[in-house]
């Protein structure tokens, strides 16, 4: 087993090896030149128990960048990482390596036999050896002309060549069952354990869990992050609450078992330090108090009303800064007319003056910028590129005046920027600030490590439609923020060949066309033609990885939605949309646009047809068990007939597991009854209003029906007049604006929300 | 030979040059002529003192990019390629009319010593110029029109520069400005300001900086200085049409000037900021030399742990070529500095944070403040040298007070970066002062403050004050801070080096940042978006106020009548 880490860390050699060994291999063309990220990553020393050197790409099944990013942003927040692996006790290292043992594994072992036999041999020894290993084992490299520059050659060179991670359910080592919160530990234990510093992680089962329990994000559309965040959230809590609530019943009513047993013991130590209530980690992080208070003009009285958030959701104004939308939203405003505020005291609706202040600063306070608004005009949401600037560090001013520590600091350590003209399509990746080896860019597979200043090419005003859209600041001290900028003065006194060379990998064209830009916006299909387009020797296991995506992804849609689902999608999509993420794409001139395109479509055809084959198979299906073997199987597997069906089996297991729960409803249903603290009220509170009023009006929660429509033919045709414009004309955006304002004023009066900074 | 036609439009969004335009502005591809329009509606702006007018919006015009700049058509935004730095549209003005001088409030003339004076090695040279040449100043080396560099692009001189610099009025108001790769020369008192002098098309670098030096200014002789994107510095004389290239190639510091200004009171010499955290002093006429710095003094030291590190000093024996000085502060950006009234001192002011207050001469810091949070990007003193005002990323203005050392007060109004702030030497007295301050926001802000109203304390937090209270406090700050001044006032001869060096680290004091509820919060008294793109560049003259933006635009409010004349007389 120590042998499957040795191959697995491979990819890994140059970060572990002094340089010396890494320069001979860079001269050779032939093999590969150590990566930026490997740069970035040199002399990092021994592998960390604490996973805070681990820096893995995230496998995209189609439109899960909204995922992908949201995970990395998380993982790499410290005391949330720390919280997620101590609950509800942590899994010995020794013990996390044996299950990694089955689940990492080197990419594409076929395609090295193959392509390289000579390669794979010394592979086999780097497995024994370690300075073997370490002197700079090539990697595999296609020898296609490639645009090797472009994001989706090096998304699926990492794919290739870097370890990939498989994570399994965990749940039962943890004593919980199977939840949002334990697949998100798997995910995070995985990499914890991972003894390779970089790699590909496969977050399927989380995916899994995630469409099981939650109709919306079953679709293979784009999704919102920030939506998504603030569901994990809740999700994290509410199954850490439940599972607490009956650790305790059973622990009274039944004799201690010995999972149960330890449990109790290590909960106390390991997260009790952290916080008191040991199933309150996450409000101890996430969660702030506001404070409404309200002034009834009639009679004078003032009601106050404390409520909590878990993030802020701010408007936005051209030409403005994060600090700005926060005081906006802080700033008094009128409850009149269709707004008046009900006062008890006079009783009956009154004008009034509400204020929202902060009460109680979250320790990570996660920011959401609502690019997103919806226009009356256009009677769709629409994306506005104001220029909002964000300063790598904030203070709160609008706080009450009893607020504990109002000064406090908070430094920028992450920011998930969507790129793409509308709400209903585009591309998340997340750029991160890690504990020691500075910003890195999380592009789904793709890691990459950028300068600080990259951080500031996402304020909105920057051609390709990149912005924010989410930001996370967490708490920090002035005296932090100064020893980081020692540090940062002598790391670049240091290092000034360093830079020099970092900015020579940084200066690379880039590949034409807005090639990955749109990927969101993609058909599974797409995946399935990805895969063909990729051209390489066909091998079982990358083969079955990307093919069992797109049907994962479709197959639970014609079961259980009677709407008329994807077929519509690729007939309906545009010409223009067809550059999306296709690695064919950066392979062939845009000239050939059009035929790929159809060829896509037959593919799409044929994915259809297989996907019908998948449904009757899987009715035949049962045995989860046999799935997992036929899993472990497919790995070995060479030939590709054998490893599609792997993958319907694995589709199987996992609609077969789905269908369990009647379609998720019912099981969302208990879940809120499950969910006691105020959170998960906020969140039954928050789910139907924030979807249905405010920020995405015609997008009601039961997603699909929406987006299909908005997101196949319709959202397209207004993206040119739309982007284009406030492109080249920012006076264009602002003028969205007051449709958005009044949208927001007539949606307050209806509801109450503690999550959204509304202000008109 | 025929002339080659301009480049036909390769390149739809060239990156690098997109990134001067900025704002996803249309990028021209043939040369264009800047406009002026005059708002009919005006955008006035009302203050106690009357209403000032909008009398005219010059734009501009961004030329388009040089046909050998590399055709980078990057359409991925997540390119890690850095964009070139650049800046907004930056203005220096020049006048010989002294009675748009700005009053002094100075009680005594200066006396502040010539940098370097103790240094026989940066003696002038036995004087060559001979008594006929008193007023003829020394011009640059090369004819800008002719060069044949790679660095300067080509220059276009209007077909009727020459009448109109004959005709005009003496004392008229030049006005040089930066607009992406070119440097435009325009002369505010013609009828037809719009069009350009001259305009200087640089090949690849922007000037981020500018400033003209107003000891050496003549009718026929006006000494500019320019920091590029690249590092290099361009001495220009523009009646002359006359350059000299300095730090070519970065060969004493390749990291772009951020900022630039004449020594006051220094003929030759100029002080530069560059985006590594190093401030430079350097002599328009000495030739450059590879920079290697200079052993320090004290070895055993860990120099990079003091708040500067002098590279090579101002009394180094070896001043037969650039650099003059060249002070590390940090490696972070230096944004801006500003030399004090009395030209004794030096506020600097960095990204990170922080406002370093230097003595200059003795090349020394002597106090560092921070900002709320967020990178500090301009600063300036009050006429009489008694406040420094900064603005920067936390979308504040903050108040300090130089002789005691600490925050007098925040002003909160801007929605966005503080870009620029001045104050407005005409609207001031040794009372009341005014300053304005412009941002991203697109805003422009009036701001008065008094002696009186900035000391007055919050109310619900007297109690609480501990730290702040009147003037006189003989707590350990202002015990501190008598001990730096008066190491300010210390003479030491420059052998006594040893010892300063060992009190360099305490003698600077690191403020810490006062919280919000001690500390005063100050309101504009006007507040008005003037524009559609962020302004970068605010200016007070005796008889108007004058803004420009990142994409161009030049705007010009008259005063209201008598609210200057008056205070003129007095002074």
């Amino acid at each position: 087993m120590k042998g499957l880490f040795g191959i697995g860390s491979r990819g890994n050699g140059a970060s572990s090896a002094p340089s010396p060994a890494a320069l001979p291999v860079k001269k050779d063309p032939q093999l590969p030149q150590i990566t930026p990220l490997e740069k970035r990553l040199q002399d990092m020393g021994s592998i960390r128990g604490d996973g805070s050197d681990k820096f893995f790409g995230m496998e995209n099944y189609g439109n899960t960048c909204y995922c992908n990013s949201i995970l990395q942003c998380l993982y790499y927040s410290v005391p949330f990482r720390e919280a997620v692996i101590n609950y509800p006790q942590r899994t010995p290292l020794e013990s996390l390596e044996a299950t990694l043992a089955q689940n990492l594994r080197f990419p594409n072992p076929n395609a090295h036999l193959e392509v390289e036999a000579q390669a794979a041999k010394q592979k086999a020894q780097a497995a024994t050896s370690p300075s073997a290993r370490q002197a700079g084992v090539p990697t595999n490299q296609p020898q296609k002309p490639e645009d090797k520059d472009s994001p989706e050659y090096k998304k699926k060179v990492a794919l290739q060549t870097l370890p990939i991670l498989e994570t399994k359910n965990n749940a039962n080592s943890y004593g919980m069952s199977e939840s949002l919160f334990t697949s998100l530990k798997d995910i995070f234990e995985s990499l914890v354990g991972s003894q390779s510093r970089i790699g590909v992680i496969r977050p399927q089962q989380f995916l899994d869990v995630l469409r099981r329990e939650h109709e919306m994000f079953r679709t293979a559309m784009h999704q919102d992050a920030h939506e998504f965040l603030n569901l994990l959230l809740n999700e994290v809590v509410s199954n850490v609450e439940a599972e607490a609530t009956k650790q305790s019943f059973t622990e009274k009513s039944l004799p201690p078992t010995e999972s149960v047993d330890s449990l109790s013991g290590t909960v106390t130590p390991s997260s009790g330090s952290k916080s008191p209530n040991t199933t309150r980690w996450v409000h101890e992080l996430f969660e702030g108090t506001l404070t409404s208070e309200t002034k009834c003009l009639t009679c004078e009285k003032v009601s106050q009303r404390d409520e909590v958030f878990l993030d802020l959701s701010v408007d936005l104004e051209q030409h403005s800064s994060v600090t700005s939308c926060l005081r906006k939203f802080s700033a008094e405003e009128m409850l009149c007319e269709r707004n008046k505020f009900h006062c008890d005291n006079c009783g009956g609706l009154q004008e009034a003056e509400k204020r929202m202040k902060i009460k109680r600063l979250p320790r990570v306070l996660a920011l959401h910028l609502k690019r997103f608004k919806y226009t009356e005009d256009l009677q769709r949401l629409q994306k506005l590129f104001h220029r909002v600037v964000y300063p790598y560090h904030l203070r709160l001013f609008n706080t009450t005046d009893d607020a504990e520590d109002p000064d406090r600091l908070y430094e920028l350590y992450a920011v998930v920027v969507h790129i793409g003209g509308g709400p209903y399509h585009g591309h998340y990746v997340a750029i991160i600030k890690t504990e020691d080896r500075g910003w890195l860019l999380f592009d789904d597979e793709l890691v990459e490590p950028v300068d600080k200043n990259y951080v500031r090419n996402f304020f909105g005003d920057r051609p390709g439609l990149a912005c924010a859209y989410v930001l996370f600041y967490q708490e920090t001290t002035l005296e932090a923020v100064l020893r980081e900028q020692a540090q940062e003065d002598q790391a670049s006194s240091t290092a000034p060949a360093e830079n020099g060379e970092a900015g020579k990998i940084n200066g690379y064209p880039l590949s034409p066309g807005l090639s990955h830009i749109h990927s969101a916006s993609q058909v599974p299909s797409d995946d399935t033609n990805h895969m063909n387009g990729i051209q390489r020797v066909p091998t079982a296991p990358q083969m079955s990885t990307h093919h069992e995506a797109p049907e994962l992804f479709s197959s639970p849609q014609p079961i259980q939605s009677p709407q008329p689902p994807l077929p519509p999608i690729p007939d309906e999509q545009p010409p223009s949309l067809s550059p999306k993420k296709s690695d064919v794409q950066s392979r062939k001139e845009r000239a050939k646009e059009e035929k790929e395109r159809k060829a896509l479509e037959k593919e799409r055809e044929k994915a259809e047809k297989e996907r019908e084959r998948t449904e009757k198979q899987r009715r035949r299906e049962a045995d989860l068990q046999q799935a997992r073997q036929l899993m472990n199987e497919r790995r070995e597997a060479e030939d590709i007939r054998r490893a599609i069906e792997a993958s319907k089996a694995d589709t199987a297991k996992n609609d077969g597991s789905e269908l369990g729960p009647e379609n998720g409803s019912p099981r969302k249903l208990s879940f809120l009854r499950r969910g006691s603290r105020s959170l998960s009220q906020r969140l039954s509170k928050d789910k139907e209003p924030r979807v249905s009023t405010s920020d995405l009006p015609p997008v009601p929660t039961p997603v699909p029906e929406a987006p299909h429509q908005e997101g196949l033919e319709p959202p397209k045709p207004p993206v040119p007049p739309k982007d284009n414009p406030s492109l080249s004309n920012p006076k264009m955006a602002s003028r969205n604006s007051p449709p958005a304002a009044k949208d927001n004023k007539s949606e307050k009066a209806g509801r109450w929300r503690s999550l959204s900074l509304k202000k008109s | 030979m025929f002339v080659l036609p301009p480049p036909p439009p390769r390149y739809t969004i060239p990156v690098a040059y997109q990134a001067g335009a900025a704002n996803g502005m249309a990028v021209p591809v043939i040369e264009t002529n800047n406009t002026i329009t005059h708002p009919e509606a005006g955008c006035p702006l009302q203050v106690g003192e009357g209403t000032y007018t909008l009398k005219d919006d010059l734009l501009l015009a961004t030329p388009p990019p040089h046909p050998s700049e590399a055709p980078i058509v990057n359409p991925n935004p997540l390119a890690t390629v850095p964009s070139p730095p650049t800046s907004g549209v930056k203005l220096s003005l020049v006048s010989l009319d002294p009675r748009k001088k700005p009053p002094t409030f100075l009680k005594t003339a200066v006396v502040a010593p010539q940098f370097g004076d103790g240094n026989p090695a940066l003696a002038p040279p036995a004087p060559p110029a001979k008594e006929k040449d008193a007023l003829k100043r020394r011009k640059p080396k090369n004819n800008i029109i002719k060069s044949s560099s790679s660095f300067v692009s080509r220059v276009i001189t209007h077909e009727t520069s020459a009448k109109r610099l004959s005709d005009r009025d003496q004392n008229g108001v030049f006005a040089f400005a930066n607009i992406n790769r070119a440097f435009q020369w325009l002369d505010l008192n013609s009828a037809q300001k719009e069009d350009h002098l001259t305009k200087v098309l640089f090949t690849k670098a922007h000037m981020l900086c500018h400033d003209i030096n107003e000891l050496t200014k003549t009718v026929s002789h006006l000494d500019i200085v320019m920091g590029s994107s690249a590092g290099d510095i361009i001495w220009y004389e523009p009646m002359s049409q006359k350059y000299a290239r300095i730090n070519k190639n970065g060969v004493i510091n390749n990291s772009p000037v951020t900022h630039i200004k004449w020594l006051p009171g220094s003929e030759n010499l100029f002080l530069a900021s560059h985006a590594n955290g190093v401030l430079v002093v350097y002599d328009k006429e000495k030739e450059d030399a590879l920079f290697t710095p200079e052993a320090a003094a004290h070895p055993e030291k860990d120099t990079s742990k003091l708040p500067l590190e002098t590279l090579k000093s101002v009394n180094s024996k070896n001043q037969k070529s650039n650099p003059i000085a060249l002070w590390k502060l940090a490696n972070q950006k230096i944004s801006q500095f500003s030399f004090s009234p009395d030209q004794r001192h030096l506020a600097v002011v960095l990204e990170d944070g922080s406002l370093r207050l230097m003595d200059y001469l003795k090349e020394e810091v002597l106090d560092i403040f921070r900002s709320y949070y967020g990178g500090l990007i301009c600063v300036c003193w009050s006429p009489d040298g008694k406040y420094i005002v900064t603005g920067g990323q936390d979308d504040l203005l903050t108040i300090w007070s130089f002789p005691e050392r600490k925050i007098v007060a925040r002003c909160q109004g801007h929605n966005s970066w503080v870009s620029a702030v001045a104050f407005d030497p005409w609207r001031c007295d040794q009372k009341t002062y005014r300053f304005g301050s412009v941002g991203d926001d697109c805003r422009l802000l009036l701001w008065d403050f008094s002696v009186g109203m900035l000391h007055r304390p919050r109310a619900h937090h007297q109690n609480t004050a501990r730290h702040r209270s009147s003037i006189v406090v003989p707590g350990s700050q202002s015990a501190l801070r008598n001990r730096a001044d008066s190491g300010g006032l210390r003479l030491r001869s420059d052998s006594d080096r040893t010892e300063k060096f060992d009190g360099a680290l305490d003698a600077v004091e690191n403020h810490p940042v006062e919280p919000r509820s001690r500390t005063a919060l100050l309101p504009p008294i006007m507040s008005k978006v003037v524009g559609e793109d962020p302004i970068c560049w605010l200016g007070f003259q005796n008889d108007c106020i004058m803004t420009s933006s990142l994409e161009g635009h030049i705007r010009t409010w008259d005063r209201p009548s008598d609210s200057v004349v008056h205070h003129d007389h007095r002074l």
